[in-house]
């Protein structure tokens, strides 16, 4: 379970948001600037919040006071809005990154599970420079998840895609969390993804929680 | 220690400003009325840097319509520059073979050239060292490092000091203390910064300094007389004026101040 | 015609660019994308030897390691190294004078980096150092790499700061700019066009070769594109 409860002073007002997620989908929603991404920030560890306290599975990421973890330690997935794939590296490199070298067996199923669910074995000798919008998208899906995180963050994931690819690739997200069964934080500013994402929707409005509702159009794809 | 580097500091400010101001008062100058100063080039040879100096400000006081601008430097240099086009209209020279170098490419106004100075050459060391010598023929080279002359080829202090050193049969056992400066005023700097153990400098560049001892004078017998020829040059625009401040210099007012600095 | 200029330059160059690059690397990584007071100071001096003339900075080095110098006595005193008049000053004159350019570049390499690609593969578990050797480093090389050459000519070129500093002392610091000099101070003009030929190749082979290497590499990147 993750438990979220900061504070962190932006440019023009101050985030103030508290809330917990099961093993669910989590949607936070509002138009751009309203802190979204700084509350993922803050969770992946890329920045600290000024005070409050973010626990997982009882592990303390941050709290008040004391130190926090560093982004490495915290065993989390994130999803970048323009999936920051490693432009030198392959899409096999790409995604085996996080991985130790000593591969065991079950990481190596769970590598070869993502590849086919996300479809993308072909490409793994490709450059990100090589693949299309949805490829990418994909391929960072599967290197976040490789690590085997307890928890996925997703900043915009489909923004950049067409409207046809955005709708395959939400499929996607709802059956690989269905397999993965741990808690995945998207931010998205569309209602429409929220509502066929989201177990439940937060909606953000200048750095405070304003309203929480439940995805209407939430139904899980068959494969 | 902290003073001269503020000293050192002060004088590479002035001379900076000195020379923008020169700059700016050399273009002002050229404009087009008639009764304009004369801007006269001098290239002078490096060790004569503050004698110059001094004596400009008698002579400039004495002959309001002349302006001199100094262009200081190793002579062989400037003998080149003069060569390549530079333009000057006076040239004095620490060596005789570059004013010859130059003579025999005809760019000197003939029946100008004359010597109008000599130097001797001085052993030195550091304020602080505590070397017992008092002559060039008590250097022992196996009791010390570094041993700092003018490039023999190029600085003609060093083709003085050379001749000092094969006269004395020290050329050989010296060359591996042997440190070479690209001009005099660098050797004195080395020898004043205490890098150098021993250094070899015109008396009048040994006499403006405060942070070096004069050990020993050579004996004129041991080197080509150092004597400084001057002239007129042959491209100069304004031949009248630089033969008066030649005059000038070679004159009571000149000399004195040459021999205030040291020169013989 | 002896070659020891060729040698000692080479020597001098490598040497100096090596801890040139090293330096420079370390610094500008570690400045990068990081603001605190006074950092515009601290990089203001780091510059100050591109923009000082060679003999003031010449000056600053003998006032830092002469025999008297605020590092040159405790060096002498403490391990008995005299650095002035050696080709170890020769490599410090280049050092200083080559290090702003390798900064520049390193620097302007680091920062037009995406921050989004070292949070990626720290959220992956990197640690800095891994983060820096796989991802930083590699994607900064082609500006590292400009610096590193620029830094090399630089060095191989350098010599107002290295005559004051090391001196002239024929077979031990002469490097090639220093013999130019003196050959065309004592007007050995043949021996100074031989080392001015010598320079020139050197150098304009660096600039090649890295031209060379930067559009291949350009190249390779856009058939991949394809």
């Amino acid at each position: 379970m993750l438990d979220v409860s900061i504070r962190k002073q932006l440019d023009h007002f101050e985030l103030d948001v508290s809330f917990q997620a099961h093993d669910e989908i989590i949607v936070l929603a509002g138009s751009s600037g309203a802190g979204k991404t700084s509350i993922l920030q803050a969770i992946g560890g890329l920045t600290d919040p000024d005070s409050g306290t973010i626990t997982l599975n009882g592990k303390s990421f941050f709290e008040g006071t004391k130190t926090s973890l560093p982004a490495r330690s915290r065993n989390i997935g994130y999803l970048f809005q323009d999936y920051a794939l490693f432009p030198h590296m392959t899409v096999e490199r790409n995604i085996h990154y996080g991985i130790h070298k000593k591969t065991s067996a079950e990481t190596g199923f769970i590598i070869e599970q993502l590849l086919t669910v996300l479809g993308i074995s072909h490409l793994l000798n490709k450059y990100p420079h090589q693949i299309s919008g949805g490829e990418k998208q994909r391929v960072a899906l599967a290197r976040a998840l490789a690590t085997e995180p307890e928890l996925l963050l997703l900043d915009e994931p489909l923004s950049a895609l067409d409207e046809e690819t955005r709708e395959e690739c939400q499929d996607e997200l709802l059956r690989l969390h269905e397999l993965w069964k741990i808690p995945f934080l998207i931010v998205t500013h569309s209602r429409t993804e929220a509502e066929k994402l989201g177990d439940r929707v937060l909606h953000l409005k200048k750095g405070l929680l304003v309203k929480e509702t439940h995805g209407t159009m939430k139904e899980i794809p068959v494969q | 220690m902290s003073r001269l580097r503020i000293g050192i500091l002060m004088a590479v400010l002035v001379v900076l400003l000195a020379g923008c101001s020169n700059h700016q008062k050399g273009t002002e100058g050229s404009g087009t009325d008639p009764t304009e100063k004369v801007e006269l080039h001098i290239s002078a040879a490096a060790s004569l840097t503050d004698a110059l100096d001094d004596f400009k400000k008698t002579f400039e006081k004495e002959h309001e319509n002349i302006e001199l601008t100094f262009m200081y430097g190793g002579s062989g240099k400037l003998a080149t520059s003069i060569d390549n086009g530079a333009p000057a209209d006076v040239f004095l020279s620490a060596s005789k073979k570059d004013m010859d170098t130059l003579e025999d490419k005809g760019l000197l106004d003939a029946g100008t050239r004359t010597d109008f100075t000599k130097n001797a050459l001085v052993l030195i060391a550091n304020e602080d060292s505590d070397s017992a010598v008092t002559s060039f023929d008590e250097i022992n080279p196996s009791a010390f490092d570094h041993f700092v002359i003018g490039e023999p080829d190029s600085v003609p202090a060093g083709r003085y000091t050379k001749e000092v050193l094969e006269h004395l049969k020290l050329w050989g056992p010296l060359q591996d203390k042997l440190v070479l400066a690209s001009d005099v005023r660098q050797v004195l700097t080395q020898v004043e910064l205490g890098n150098a153990d021993y250094g070899v400098v015109y008396s009048s560049d040994a006499f403006i300094s405060d942070k070096v001892k004069v050990l020993a004078e050579s004996d004129s017998s041991w080197h080509e007389p150092i004597v400084y020829p001057g002239a007129v040059l042959k491209d100069s625009e304004h031949t009248e004026e630089a033969q008066v401040f030649f005059d000038a210099l070679q004159g009571e007012q000149g000399q004195e101040a040459l021999a205030k600095y040291g020169f013989k | 015609m002896d070659l020891s200029p060729l040698w000692l330059s080479v020597k001098v160059a490598v040497i100096s660019t090596v801890i040139v690059f090293v330096l420079g690397v370390f610094l500008a990584h570690l400045l990068a994308k990081r603001q605190f007071f006074g950092k515009s100071i601290v990089e203001s001096l780091f510059l100050l030897p591109l923009v000082l003339p060679p003999t003031v900075v010449g000056f600053g080095l003998l006032i830092l390691f002469g025999k008297k110098g605020w590092i040159g006595s405790w060096l002498l005193e403490t391990f008995d190294i005299q650095v002035v008049f050696t080709w170890t000053a020769a490599v410090i004159a280049s050092v200083v004078v080559s290090f702003p350019l390798m900064y520049q570049s390193a620097s302007a390499a680091f920062d037009s980096l995406d921050n989004k690609l070292g949070d990626a593969a720290r959220t992956m578990g990197a640690t800095e150092w891994r983060v820096f050797r796989t991802i930083t480093f590699p994607l900064a090389w082609p500006g590292l790499l400009a610096g590193l050459v620029l830094s090399f000519a630089r060095g191989l070129g350098e010599f107002g700061a290295t005559l004051m500093l090391a001196g002239y002392i024929p077979g031990k610091t002469d490097t090639i700019p220093m013999a130019i000099y003196f050959a065309v101070e004592a007007g050995k003009m043949e021996k100074a066009s031989f080392w001015v030929i010598i320079i020139t190749a050197l150098g304009f082979s660096t600039i090649l070769w890295l031209n060379w290497w930067s559009r291949r590499n350009l190249r390779r990147f856009a058939s991949q594109k394809r």
